[in-house]
């Protein structure tokens, strides 16, 4: 907000009492006469009824500015008459002064109105941590890695992203899921062994592992000292390393020793899974690797295992089974994995009782607490219970509710502990009662914020769950509590921190995740006769592209008009190969700079993109373009109207979409937002359904043979992809190149939708039209920073939407 | 009846005939004059439609002729009604109509401002809590059900059948009991713990914010209520059943092993009286699930395009999915309880959220209508396009289980054609 703005507010407030609430019959006079009338002879052919223009209804709005709602209509009103874009060109316009006067008169009345409202209650409405953000608070709150989020139910969402308050909705059945949850983090913090589980440490051979020791195929060669070459790729040939069976859940380190063999001087790439987990997306997989040719490379991770859990591996892009043991693994004499031994070392515990353990008890002793079948069993003992309990306690809330304590703060979770000491609890178990009762209070569970400027603990929970999805470290609780968070350049420098830490990837995860709608890629699985070149590693390449790019823009503050267009990429092997462009081998990335002709370069042509717009079978031009407009552009589609009837995909050959849908564009009543919708989705239109490149459709039914490496492909070449079209104000394109440079002639536009966006995502709420003035302070700074994304970041968290509740 | 079910039943210790099971259910049960006759219901969603051409008999009223679908369960023909043409007005063509499947709430597809409402089992369960262990089952095969609270919240699912088995009808080990009952005791305490912050924190807040914490503590408050009345089921010997737990199929894609594990496991908790009100959300997966003639992923091949060879393996997929419907019912048909069959005393809703999934669209979705107090018999058509709201069978589906309702979310009355038996 300007000088300006803020003197207007505070002049508002001032005035408010006497300027605006004893002419009330004035007001209403003036609006029945004045604003009425101008409604009716400027907007309401188009906005009034049941199905108005826009969804913006103006011929029963009220001058009821204290309605949020109405608010927000009569702002949205008042933005399009100050830009001149409303009413349209092709309408009569009111004279400048009628307008002016409409304006003047409305302005300040929405204005006063909105800043009474955000006085009481702030712009965001209280959020509740979504289960992701649940998960990573515990797991830094108690340093202890559980998977709680699946034991969570899936958050609603709002305005595009699940870290909304006004999605977030609290029940019986939520809460009963939290005691569960808080009991499970509890069990996980708590040591009641006495001594570390025993620790695992071994070089096993896969000759034992499944399926090698079972199997009737004869695809494997068998070398001294355990060595096994692999020789298949085949999904049911995915060794497990079973000798590693763990029975305690905990932190392993896995050292695997690989090389490719006959693989003429080339890698050969294999991946590491966790069994247990269904391999979906990213979710099982622990990495892809690249194994050099000949010598043995040490690959070495630490991963968290379940109980009952272990590794496996497979090669990549090997023959299949069938064809290998025709020959036998003997005289097979194409590339193969060589796994020389796996190293496995856990549960690594440095310190015992574990760091989480001694975080919540400190020092104090542990007795021998048998159960019956668990003799060993100790427990957290203390002579001065109460008072223990009062100094855990103490500390434990000021951490778990983000902010300073009082004493009756923690008096409630005391009393636990003391009604159940005296109902024959133990200390431990009386203790873990009273933790309980603060991980299910609502201050841990919400982020609370108070009306007006954030305080700076309020500001540091804004900022951590932002672009950490979790709690504030101790270095960031310090600077709250010195009071300086609110300093510009203390608050630039703790962006800087929170984004160069490991923790940052949350940003990064969960930002595109949802912006880009990259946490929907396994929503639909490619048919594989249509797509028979779709596998597990091309799917989460595409995933790791399109985040490795962000970071890339990200990290040096590149402009963010590279999410439309870009000369670089960042490529591995597979996804080269994919886009056709030469250089990259193996499942490593690097960045590559884009040849001419790509048709590559920025988030839209991304196979990412274009899978989790398309479904499994075809495409479809209206989603793909509605998607452009919401995501990219900033500039929504209304919603479908509800009689519309739904086109008919039809993959037989005989019509494409764009023939189904050019009659439903020429209707007047659809093709009003139809020309704004289909143009990006047909640029897209020339990369199919997994983001291939297409000159023309794959179709199950008649067509042209097609033939790939020599195979005969099961579907055939249907019509041409036809990828032209023209803007709404009559730019005409041939293809998606000159779309995307017509996409870049409003830079403003791409910075202000991604702000938004950014702006949801940092505060949980939308802005809204009212809020149009912080929004073009963030466009206006970032404009003269080259549009860098970075600057973007830093002006968010500078905005006084950011700042404030 | 001073029998020790559980000593006689471990006696026996092979599996036994279902009508024993009657002589030994609960005398409430069976129907006796000074008892209501319990009534139950099973909404089941199969999130992928199905091919309408194949569902939808040609002709309407009770002469119809059975469908391809339909003839597959053809014996209980008088035992169901099928209906065509309804749909939730307000709901847009799109997998998220999931949501609003036993809900009606308008938009669930814009996402941006949806809010889900009550669906039609939660409300039901209002009437009928306390009156068994588990007021609700909202079953899932993967991910989320149907069932949704009145703030619009989702009520999680159970997704592994040998769970819910052990839940209903497993008694734990001695300290697993105690356990169990320090955790609810240690519930109770804590949440009588954060009431207490309620009235500090309400004086602070803005309008929305005391909304959401209002929120928070009316369900602080249901779980304290819901927590008491397990406490109070806890101490009644859980009902013991001679079928073992079941197995959790191994595959994920395995569409058909998995519903017929829930319907197995629906069929004891009905006929051990665990709960009367059950939601099942079926799979719609993308992977290939083991059918014979099927080689592609579920979801793929409901994107047929209309495709015919696609078509046939969608045919032959869904063809397995009604054989499981038929099982069911049979199960049902075949146990007695007092004088009638749990089938007469179990409405069974079986739709699809989608209508003709190859274009996503949610008009005239396939319902089937079995059991429980109708009358049966017919094929009830109506316009698809100047249908009545589905939620008017919602609230017949209401009415026939006793309840005193009117009206739910998008309703206009009761469905018309579709009669109580009595």
């Amino acid at each position: 907000m300007n000088g300006r703005g803020v003197i207007s507010v505070v002049l508002l407030l001032g005035c408010a009492r006497f300027a605006f609430a004893a002419p009330v019959d004035d007001d209403a006079r003036y609006f029945g006469d004045q604003i009425r009338t101008f409604l009716a002879k400027h907007c309401s052919e188009c906005h009034s009824g049941e199905k108005p223009k826009g969804n913006l209804r103006l011929d029963n709005l009220t001058a009821n500015f204290a309605d949020a709602a109405t608010r927000a209509h009569w702002a949205e009103a008042i933005a399009r008459l100050k830009t001149g874009e409303m009413p349209p060109e092709d309408k009569p316009r009111p004279a400048a002064a009628e307008m002016a006067a409409v304006i003047d008169w409305l302005s300040p009345r929405v204005a006063a109105a909105e800043a009474a409202a955000r006085a009481a209650q702030g712009r965001v409405v209280l959020r509740r941590l979504n289960r992701l953000e649940y998960e990573n608070t515990i797991r830094d709150l108690f340093g202890i890695q559980v998977n709680l989020r699946e034991q969570l139910p899936a958050d609603g969402s709002a305005d595009g992203f699940d870290n909304a308050g006004a999605a977030h909705h609290t029940s019986s059945f939520l809460m009963e899921k939290y005691l569960e949850a808080a009991d499970a983090a509890l069990t996980a913090a708590i040591a009641n062994r006495p001594q570390p589980p025993p620790l695992f440490s071994k070089r096993i051979s896969v000759k034992d592992g499944h399926p090698i020791r079972t199997t009737t195929e004869d695809v494997y060669r068998f070398l001294p000292d355990g060595e096994v070459v692999c020789f298949c790729s085949s999904e049911w040939h995915n060794v497990s390393v079973s000798s590693f069976y763990p029975q305690e859940a905990g932190q392993y380190r896995f050292r695997i020793s690989a090389s490719a063999v006959q693989s003429g001087g080339q890698p050969v790439t294999f991946r590491c899974t966790a069994t247990g987990t269904r391999l979906s997306g990213t979710s099982g997989l622990i990495s892809y690797f690249d194994a050099p040719p000949d010598q043995p490379k040490v690959f070495e991770f630490v991963r968290h295992m379940e109980p009952r859990t272990t590794i496996a591996v497979l090669p990549y892009g090997l023959a299949g089974a069938n064809t290998v043991k025709q020959v036998g693994g003997e005289k097979w004499d194409q590339p193969g994995l060589a796994i020389q031994w796996v190293e496995v070392e856990g549960p690594l515990h440095p310190e015992w009782p574990p760091r989480s353990h001694q975080r919540l008890f400190g020092d104090l002793p542990r007795k021998n607490f048998p159960v019956y079948n668990f003799r060993e069993r100790v427990e957290v003992v203390s002579e001065n219970p109460l008072a223990d309990a009062e100094r855990i306690l103490t500390a434990f809330t000021r951490r778990a509710f983000r902010r300073p304590v009082t004493a009756a703060d923690v008096a409630p979770f005391v009393e636990i502990v003391r009604t159940k000491l005296a109902g024959e609890y133990t200390f431990e178990q009386a203790m873990r009662a009273a933790l309980k009762g603060v991980l299910i209070s609502p201050d841990f569970l919400f982020l609370r914020e108070n009306p007006g400027p954030l305080d700076d603990h309020a500001l540091a929970c804004r900022l951590a769950y932002f672009l950490w999805s979790t709690m504030p470290d101790d270095a960031l609780f310090a600077l709250a509590e010195q009071g300086k968070l609110r300093q510009p350049a203390v608050l630039r420098g703790e962006v800087e921190g929170l984004l160069a830490d490991p923790k940052g990837r949350a940003f990064t995860e969960n930002f595109t995740g949802q912006w880009l709608g990259l946490r929907e890629i396994d929503f639909t699985e490619p048919s594989h006769i249509l797509y028979p070149e779709f596998d597990h590693l091309l799917k989460v390449s595409m995933i790791r592209e399109t985040e490795l790019f962000f970071n890339e823009v990200l990290k040096n503050d590149l402009p963010l008009t590279n999410f439309v267009s870009s000369d670089f990429t960042l490529l591995n092997g597979r996804l080269a190969k994919h886009y056709g462009i030469p250089g990259p081998t193996g499942w490593e990335f690097e960045r590559v700079p884009l040849p001419p002709g790509s048709h590559r370069g920025g988030v839209l042509t991304m196979a990412s993109v274009l899978k989790v717009t398309a479904n499994g079978t075809t495409t479809s031009p209206v989603l793909r373009g509605a998607w452009v407009l919401d995501r990219i552009l900033g500039t929504p589609a209304p919603p479908p109207p509800d009689d519309v009837p739904v086109l008919d995909p039809d993959i037989r050959g005989a019509t494409t979409f764009r023939e189904q849908l050019a009659k439903h564009r020429s209707l007047e009543s659809c093709g009003s937002c139809h020309r704004q919708i289909d143009p990006p989705g047909f640029a897209l239109e020339s990369f199919d359904c997994i983001g291939g490149w297409r000159e023309w459709y794959r179709v199950t039914g008649n067509g042209g043979t097609v033939m790939v490496d020599g195979r005969r492909m099961a579907y055939h070449q249907g019509k041409p992809v036809d990828p032209s079209d023209e803007m709404p104000d009559g730019a005409k394109f041939r293809n998606v190149d000159e779309f995307k440079l017509l996409l870049l002639r409003d830079k403003d536009q791409l910075a202000r939708a991604l702000g938004k966006k950014l702006l949801t995502y940092a505060t949980g709420a939308a802005p809204t039209a009212t809020d149009r003035e912080e929004v073009e302070q963030v466009v206006a700074k970032v404009r003269g920073r080259s549009y860098g994304l970075r600057s973007l970041v830093h002006e968010v968290v500078q905005s006084p939407l950011f700042l404030n509740k | 009846m001073q029998l020790n079910r559980r000593t006689f039943l471990r006696g026996t210790g092979v599996a036994m005939a279902l009508p024993l099971f009657d002589a030994l259910a609960p005398r409430r049960l069976r129907g006796a004059a000074d008892v209501p006759i319990p009534r139950r219901m099973v909404c089941i969603n199969t999130p992928l439609g199905l091919h309408p051409a194949n569902f939808f008999p040609a002709t309407a009223g009770r002469e119809y002729e059975l469908s391809k679908y339909l003839e597959v369960v053809g014996e209980y023909r008088d035992q169901f009604t099928v209906i065509s043409g309804l749909s939730h007005p307000d709901v847009g063509p799109s997998h998220d109509s999931n949501q609003s499947f036993l809900t009606a709430a308008p938009h669930p597809e814009r996402r941006a401002g949806f809010r889900n409402s009550i669906s039609v089992d939660q409300y039901a369960a209002e009437f009928l809590y306390g009156q068994t262990r588990f007021a609700t089952l909202p079953l899932s095969c993967e991910g989320a059900g149907l069932s949704w609270t009145k703030s619009g919240a989702p009520v999680p699912t159970e997704s592994w059948a040998s769970s819910v088995f052990a839940k209903l009808f497993m008694e734990g080990r001695p300290d697993e009991i105690a356990a169990q009952a320090r955790k609810l005791a240690d519930g109770q305490s804590v949440l009588d713990a954060v009431r207490e912050q309620a009235k500090k924190l309400g004086q602070v807040l803005g309008a929305g914010d005391r909304e959401k914490l209002e929120e928070y503590f009316t369900s602080v408050r249901e779980l304290e209520q819901r927590l008491a009345q397990a406490e109070a089921w806890s101490k009644k010997p859980k009902p013991q059943v001679t079928a073992k737990q079941p197995q959790d199929p191994r595959s994920g894609a395995d569409l058909i092993g998995k519903t017929r594990v829930w319907f197995d496991l629906i069929h004891l908790a009905l006929q051990t009286d665990s709960s009367r009100l059950i939601t099942l959300q079926l799979l719609g997966t993308s992977s290939v699930p083991p059918i014979p003639g099927v080689s592609q992923g579920h979801h793929d091949l409901s994107h047929h395009g209309k495709d015919p060879a696609k078509i046939a393996q969608l045919t032959a997929l869904e063809i397995a999915k009604m054989q499981t419907l038929r099982d069911f019912l049979a199960q049902l048909r075949t146990t007695r309880e007092g004088e009638g069959t749990l089938l007469d005393r179990t409405t069974i809703f079986f739709s699809s959220n989608l209508a003709d999934a190859s274009k996503h669209s949610v008009k005239n979705m396939p319902v089937l209508l079995a059991g429980g107090n109708f009358k049966h018999g017919q094929h009830l058509a109506f316009d698809e396009n100047e249908n009545p709201p589905l939620a008017n069978l919602f609230v017949s589906m209401l009415q026939s289980l006793g309840l005193p309702a009117e009206k739910f979310a998008s309703s206009t009355g009761t469905l018309t054609g579709l009669e109580l038996a009595s």
